[in-house]
């Protein structure tokens, strides 16, 4: 992982954490990265991976044992100098997963107290807020208490106090995951909107992978305080690097292969539904290594009665789930996904023929 | 119809007979508790409007006493300038104490904690006793060492003064406002405190901007609970504000009602404007607590908040603190103790060759009173616990389970008695049963009767809040066996709130034992309770028989306490 200070933005270098002393667990060992300025870098993990950790270490809120943080090339944390800016000076935005806005304050209050924390003159702050408020679209209801407002708009007045003192980058801890699927899902889209209006630095720590998907400009998979992959969206989920992120990103299937021929990056390999195209991080690939193959359940098809070029199997189980069908199906001992946006479906124990989608390039993984 | 559907029908139709049966009951039991708590207020109401006794004719001369004698406006100064004091002590050392234990990193917090608690257990009168010994003019042990310091008389602090009884009643109420405060500072929400700071705040407007604001419902119930117990307070008035001639009113409803010339009428008319006080304090309170509605938000994940660093003041504080906790309970104990072997009361007498065992043999074998009070007392705390433990358990079932027709006036009721001060709520009872020949007054149902008035709003808030977690569903599986509710309830509710109702017990006890100001006006001879003996022995001015009579009184206070808790502690988890 390349580090530059000089860099515009965020940077955490060397971050250890460890709880309940000596022997305890890590939960930051020895992280580093870099957070872009304008671009919103996700933080995906299940719980205990340590992304929450990296974020309040960002805050200000824990202290690391071990590291370095910088925030738009000033140094806000170094453990070796023993300098901790407290996280009133560091001068960032917060969203919280419980939203934690002050019930003892209205709506207008709750967005105007990081402008009044810094002194600004009590014209500008109204201003400001009112600007806040018409653009959370709830302009007239500054002087409502928050407890009675519903749970989305709950959620747009933390957003607007996070941003109100347009802050050098905004972190956002699980923000979605108290609303309900569909507010979540109006929430995540109201956010990427946001975001391509006006970009701002931004880190996002979540465990759901539709919300890595949709908001970030680049992936962070966590694993036990550690990085398991950094890249786009797309290319995390095309070509997830370890088991740990193909299951992370939701593929099901991960076959045993052994590797057939090797082209420059590009390999065939022998799986259990036949030859795969396939490509992997790793470059070094002997003809006949075993490996492992991350293949997506929408790139195979099905086709009924074993004709064709496809390898047969039979047909477990045909689940309907709407939009499209998975189908489950075993080839020698090997159960395997198929998701299918056709209307056709085969019955449990039905002979049917699987090949790869055309065009279709499957990842290898490196464990 | 096939005979096995009879079986559930008739079952069905026998629950439905003593349901009706039960509504009866309880209904009239609850009619009854809302009378008993009513008609104190109507009674003083109607004597500080009377000549002479309730029935004769109307007048407004009492009313118009109260601020025009001299004296009753001097204690209504006194009483003003008293509750204003304390409570302002009490709620600065309360949410001191509270603050320094749960949410800084001074040592001891804990201890700390568990010590500014303590006061709950010691009879007040303990601590009065205490604090003269400490801090007589003359004979103080803190007057004695500075005259001993500078070499002649000096009296660095002075119990008789208002300052002094301001100290002890501050001191005494602290518990009650740490008690109330201490809880909501341990369990703020950590995520509320972290949006601040990264918002931009640094610690001191973290405190006073969320910290302290988030608490305001707590804040404002424990200062109007602290006013209403010091204005209404007795014992300090009538001891040490007697002595010092410091007159307050319940101190002068006490004389009135009881020195020559007695004057009933202005007492009924003081006692109105206490109530009167006390009530509003009380509607205020609850309006506060139910606004406090809106304080409780999502939950997030609950991680610990912060704790503020002290720095360099860690251990001064911690001392100041912990000298704080220790002058309210363990400090005036120890100096009650060491009094109890006095041969006579001069600390320059604590050597080997003053002491003595004689004050323990004089007041508990031949003191004629000891016994007699002792016996009354638990007499009357054990059956006055337990009477307002059942009457609670028929209330709460009544307001929460049945939501009888009555419910929310039952409710309002309850809560009444808060609002009203013991020596008032003794005029009031006095009022009315002086009136009624041959019947309790004069005897210890009468205390008993006052006991539960006094403390029946406390014991349904600890029943009502037990009842209200368990659930319905609990209740439902017996009911749709055949169980009527009086069964379920005695087989299903009462085990279920074990724990509580044995704190409530406890509780009651407790106070029940200590309680002065309300059984002064309604006890005789021959009813003399332990507290009211004390009463006794301060006129007659021997301290060192003083301290052995309060000895008695917490002891018999402390053991039930020491033995039940274990049952309590057993399953309250």
């Amino acid at each position: 992982m390349k580090f530059s200070e000089d860099a515009s933005g965020l940077s955490v270098w060397g971050l250890i954490k460890s709880y309940g002393g000596e022997g305890g667990v890590r939960a930051l060992d020895n992280f580093s990265l870099d957070f872009p300025a304008g671009q919103c870098t996700v933080l995906l993990g299940p719980s205990g991976c340590g992304k929450t950790t990296v974020l309040r270490s960002i805050a200000g809120l824990i202290a690391p044992d071990e590291g370095r943080i910088t925030i738009d090339r000033s140094v806000v944390f170094d453990a070796s100098a023993g300098s901790d800016v407290p996280p009133e000076k560091r001068r960032l935005g917060m969203v919280f997963q419980s939203y934690a806005l002050w019930p003892h304050l209205s709506v207008a209050e709750n967005i105007a107290y990081p402008l009044l924390s810094a002194g600004m003159p009590k014209t500008e702050v109204a201003r400001r807020t009112n600007a806040m408020l018409a653009w959370i679209g709830l302009t007239g209801m500054g002087s409502r208490y928050v407890h009675e407002l519903s749970g989305g708009q709950q959620q747009r007045i933390s957003l607007a106090r996070a941003m109100v003192a347009k802050p050098r980058a905004i972190l956002f801890d699980e923000p979605l995951s108290n609303l309900d699927a569909r507010l979540r899902e109006r929430m995540r889209l109201e956010l990427l909107a946001l975001r391509q209006q006006a970009p701002f630095t931004s880190i996002y720590v979540t465990h759901d992978q539709l919300e890595a998907m949709t908001l970030a400009d680049r992936v962070v998979v966590m694993r036990a305080g550690k990085i398991e992959q950094v890249g786009s969206p797309e290319e995390v989920y095309k070509r997830p690097r370890t088991r740990f992120s193909a299951d992370f990103v939701g593929i099901p299937n991960l076959l045993d292969a052994t590797v057939r021929s090797i082209t420059g990056s590009d390999l065939i390999v022998e799986t259990a539904v036949g030859a795969l195209a396939a490509r992997s991080w790793r470059t070094d690939w002997t003809s006949g290594a075993r490996c492992t193959v991350a293949a997506r359940p929408t790139l195979l098809m099905v086709q009924p009665g074993d004709a064709g070029e496809g390898r047969s199997g039979r047909v477990i189980r045909s689940v309907f789930q709407g939009a499209s069908t998975i189908e489950l199906i075993e080839f020698d001992g090997t159960e395997v996904a198929i998701e299918s946006l056709g209307e056709e479906r085969h019955a449990p124990g039905s002979i049917v023929a699987v090949k790869p989608a055309l065009g279709a390039v499957f990842a290898v993984l490196d464990d | 119809m096939t005979p096995g559907d009879a079986v559930p029908m008739a079952a069905a139709s026998s629950g439905a007979r003593s349901t009706a049966w039960d509504q009866v009951i309880f209904s009239m039991i609850a009619a009854l508790a809302v009378l008993m708590v009513c008609y104190p207020v109507l009674v003083v109401a109607l004597r500080s409007i009377s000549k002479e006794e309730i029935g004769s004719s109307l007048t407004l001369e009492w009313i118009t006493a109260v601020f025009d004698s001299a004296r009753s406006r001097e204690a209504l100064v006194n009483t003003v300038i008293y509750t204003a004091g304390a409570s302002v002590l009490a709620m600065g050392l309360g949410v001191l104490l509270a603050f320094l234990s749960a949410r800084t990193d001074m040592p001891g917090g804990r201890t700390i904690g568990f010590l500014a608690l303590l006061p709950m257990l010691v009879p007040p009168f303990i601590l009065v006793v205490g604090w003269v010994a400490i801090a007589d003019p003359s004979a103080g042990f803190i007057n004695i060492l500075a005259s001993a310091l500078t070499g002649r008389r000096t009296t660095w602090v002075n119990i008789n003064t208002m300052s002094g009884l301001i100290w002890m009643t501050g001191l005494f109420l602290t518990p009650y406002v740490y008690l109330l405060v201490a809880a909501g500072f341990r369990s703020s929400d950590s995520a509320m405190e972290e949006a601040a700071r990264v918002s931009g705040a640094g610690r001191l407007r973290l405190l006073y901007t969320i910290i302290l604001p988030l608490q305001r419902p707590a804040l404002l119930a424990a200062l109007l609970l602290v006013i209403i117990m010091a204005a209404g307070d007795f014992i300090i008035p009538a001891t040490v504000g007697l002595k010092a001639k410091i007159y307050m009113l319940p101190s002068l409803i006490w004389q009135n009602h009881s020195s020559f010339p007695a004057r009933p009428g202005l007492a009924a008319a003081q006692s109105l404007l206490l109530v009167a006080v006390g009530l509003l304090c009380i509607y205020f309170q609850r309006r506060a607590l139910s606004r406090g509605g809106r304080y409780t938000t999502v939950g997030g994940k609950g991680s610990r908040p912060m704790l503020f660093p002290l720095g360099k003041l860690r251990y001064p504080l911690g001392v100041l603190a912990l000298l704080f906790a220790l002058s309210s309970s363990v400090i005036p104990l120890l100096a009650v103790g060491s009094m109890a072997f006095m041969k006579y009361w001069s600390p320059y007498a604590l050597k080997p060759e003053n002491l003595t065992w004689r004050n323990f043999n004089y007041m508990l074998f031949e003191y004629p009173q000891v016994w007699p009070s002792a016996q009354h007392s638990l007499f009357l705390g054990f059956t006055g616990a337990t009477a307002c433990v059942v009457l609670a358990i028929a209330l709460a079932w009544y307001v929460i389970r049945m939501r009888g027709k009555f419910a929310g006036i039952v409710e309002y009721a309850m809560v009444l008695p808060l609002g009203i001060p013991g020596i008032a709520l003794g005029v009031g009872i006095l009022s009315l049963w002086i009136l009624v020949p041959g019947g309790i007054y004069g005897t210890l149902w009468i205390l008993l009767l006052a006991y539960v008035t006094a403390h029946i709003p406390v014991a349904m808030q600890f029943v009502s809040s037990a009842l209200h977690r368990i659930h319905t569903d609990l209740e439902d599986a017996p009911r749709i066996s055949g169980q009527a509710w009086a069964g379920t309830l005695w087989l299903i509710d009462v085990p279920l709130m074990r724990p509580a109702l044995i704190g409530c017990w406890l509780l009651m006890y407790v106070v029940i034992l200590r309680e002065i100001s309300l059984v002064i006006l309604l006890y005789n001879p021959s009813t003399i309770v332990l507290s009211v003996g004390l009463m006794d022995v301060w006129s007659n001015g021997f301290y060192p028989e003083l301290a052995v009579y309060s000895l008695l009184l917490l002891v018999l206070g402390v053991v039930p306490v020491a033995v039940l808790w274990k049952f309590a502690r057993f399953s309250s988890d």
